[in-house]
């Protein structure tokens, strides 16, 4: 239970980051998930949650009426669901698995954010009052409380989400090998998944030039040049750059 | 519902041009109706606001009320800031760190932060200034920070950065290197097919929630029907 309400602390303190305070993107799964994974006991659970779903929700933004998906929430509470089962040392089933779960959850975030923004769409009269007028003290008072009840909106998920999670995967271990199987093999698709959503966000094209140049020149980099694959990543940029620079961009 | 955040933070400004406790509450007051924009370039807006809430204390501009280019400008600056920041700065800084990330660096998270910080906080803190500086004025704005430019190559990075994570995928670390019964340069011809594949189901009416959780029923599928043994 104890760590149960660290998580969630962590989710409710994390979240904050979002929309209320700083927005210094501490609270983008590839940040949240390692922070919640350290304060856990398992960076690694974290990394792997927080890269696993950092390009799919990257790109969900909320424009219009669109509620995106409370993707901290999601990174927090699978790193929890995972570095608690996993005890310290959750492995690739595991942690496909507290993906899935906190996914099937991803429509609770969105009720949740849709009703924050209901409450926060009162607030401005709340401040004015019978009399019209703001005061400093109310002005400040509400703005302050906002911060108060965006907390408790990402502690409230966190505290709800992990222990369903944790009664979910307590199912899952005993279910057979092959489904533990097929949650490696679901984790090695997300960063791919993600790919696929950036890439129909940002470009009009599948074939998108820019993509393919990247891909080309890591390709040839790895696989012929054998150049590490880190070093690949700003060449593969740099293609990008001339094609903007040269090209057609 | 950016309203109220911009009448606190205008507080310290309005109070000292202020001392008279009505026109205060007055002056706060017409900075609660609606406002929305993108929340890093509402200090453009902010600065401008205090610019122009000084020469009305002062006298300079009685005429115009300064809470008017709050309204005027929301609509344009955030079209501006969410093409430059959700649509280019963050997408680039999260692919080069998942690039990184797959790659085995553990440090990709702090690279995150680094790629997106140094640009937002250089910003956010410097058009405060120019907000003030020019009054509000978005083609001096515009002339200072080519933020349209500048988001269209960071949409452009991203996309290539995107494309060396699939082109790379036989050298990712665990746990996202899938066990494959192929190998060699064929590895990211299918990795990037996979790619090309999701974001045509995608144009067709998939999100994301429905592609994870049919790749979890296909890989349940692949193995539960001997397609797939690692």
């Amino acid at each position: 239970m104890g760590q149960v309400l660290i998580a969630a602390l962590a989710g409710g303190l994390i979240g904050l980051d979002r929309t209320a305070l700083g927005q210094f993107m501490v609270s983008q799964p590839i940040v949240a998930g390692p922070l919640t994974g350290w304060l856990l006991g398992d960076v690694s659970a974290g990394l792997a949650i927080g890269g696993a779903l950092e390009l799919i929700w990257v790109l969900d933004m909320p424009v219009g009426t669109f509620v995106p998906a409370d993707a901290t929430v999601t990174a927090v509470s699978a790193t929890a669901i995972a570095a608690i089962t996993g005890r310290g040392a959750a492995d690739v089933p595991l942690l496909g698995f507290s993906l899935l779960l906190t996914t099937i959850m991803v429509p609770v975030t969105m009720v949740a954010d849709h009703l924050m923004r209901m409450r926060n769409a009162q607030i401005p009269e709340l401040v004015l009052g019978g009399s019209g007028m703001p005061s400093e003290a109310r002005v400040t008072g509400w703005h302050l409380a906002g911060l108060i009840a965006f907390f408790l909106k990402s502690f409230m998920l966190c505290l709800g989400m992990i222990p369903a999670g944790l009664a979910a995967m307590a199912l899952f271990l005993s279910l057979p090998p092959a489904t533990h199987r097929a949650m490696t093999l679901f984790i090695a698709f997300l960063p791919l998944l993600g790919a696929a959503l950036v890439l129909r966000k940002q470009s009009m094209q599948v074939l998108d030039p820019y993509l393919l140049s990247g891909f080309f020149m890591a390709a040839l980099c790895v696989h012929v040049l054998q150049i590490p694959v880190l070093a690949a990543v700003p060449l593969a940029a740099g293609a990008g750059w001339l094609g903007v620079r040269f090209g057609r961009g | 519902m950016q309203s109220l955040g911009f009448a606190f933070a205008l507080i310290p400004v309005l109070r000292r041009l202020y001392p008279d406790r009505a026109e205060f509450a007055s002056r706060l007051g017409s900075y609660m109706e609606y406002f929305n924009t993108q929340p890093y370039l509402a200090s453009f807006v902010l600065g401008a606001v205090a610019r122009r809430e000084e020469d009305r204390a002062t006298g300079r501009n009685i005429a115009e009320d300064p809470s008017v280019i709050k309204k005027t400008l929301m609509a344009p600056l955030g079209a501006l800031g969410d093409s430059f920041f959700w649509g280019g700065l963050k997408p680039l800084a999260a692919a080069v760190s998942v690039a990184a990330l797959l790659a085995g660096a553990w440090w990709a998270p702090l690279l995150f932060l680094a790629l997106y910080n140094v640009v937002h906080v250089g910003l956010r803190a410097g058009l405060v200034f120019t907000g003030y500086s020019t009054g509000g004025d978005v083609a001096a704005l515009l002339s200072r920070y080519n933020l349209t430019r500048m988001a269209r190559l960071f949409k452009v990075l991203s996309l290539s950065v995107i494309g060396c994570i699939a082109g790379t995928v036989a050298f990712w670390e665990p746990p996202f290197r899938p066990a494959l019964p192929i190998a060699g340069p064929a590895v990211p011809a299918v990795a990037i097919g996979v790619v090309l594949g999701m974001t045509a189901l995608l144009r067709i009416g998939g999100t994301p929630l429905k592609l994870m959780l049919g790749l979890a029923v296909l890989c349940l599928a692949l193995v539960l029907g001997g397609f797939w043994a690692p």
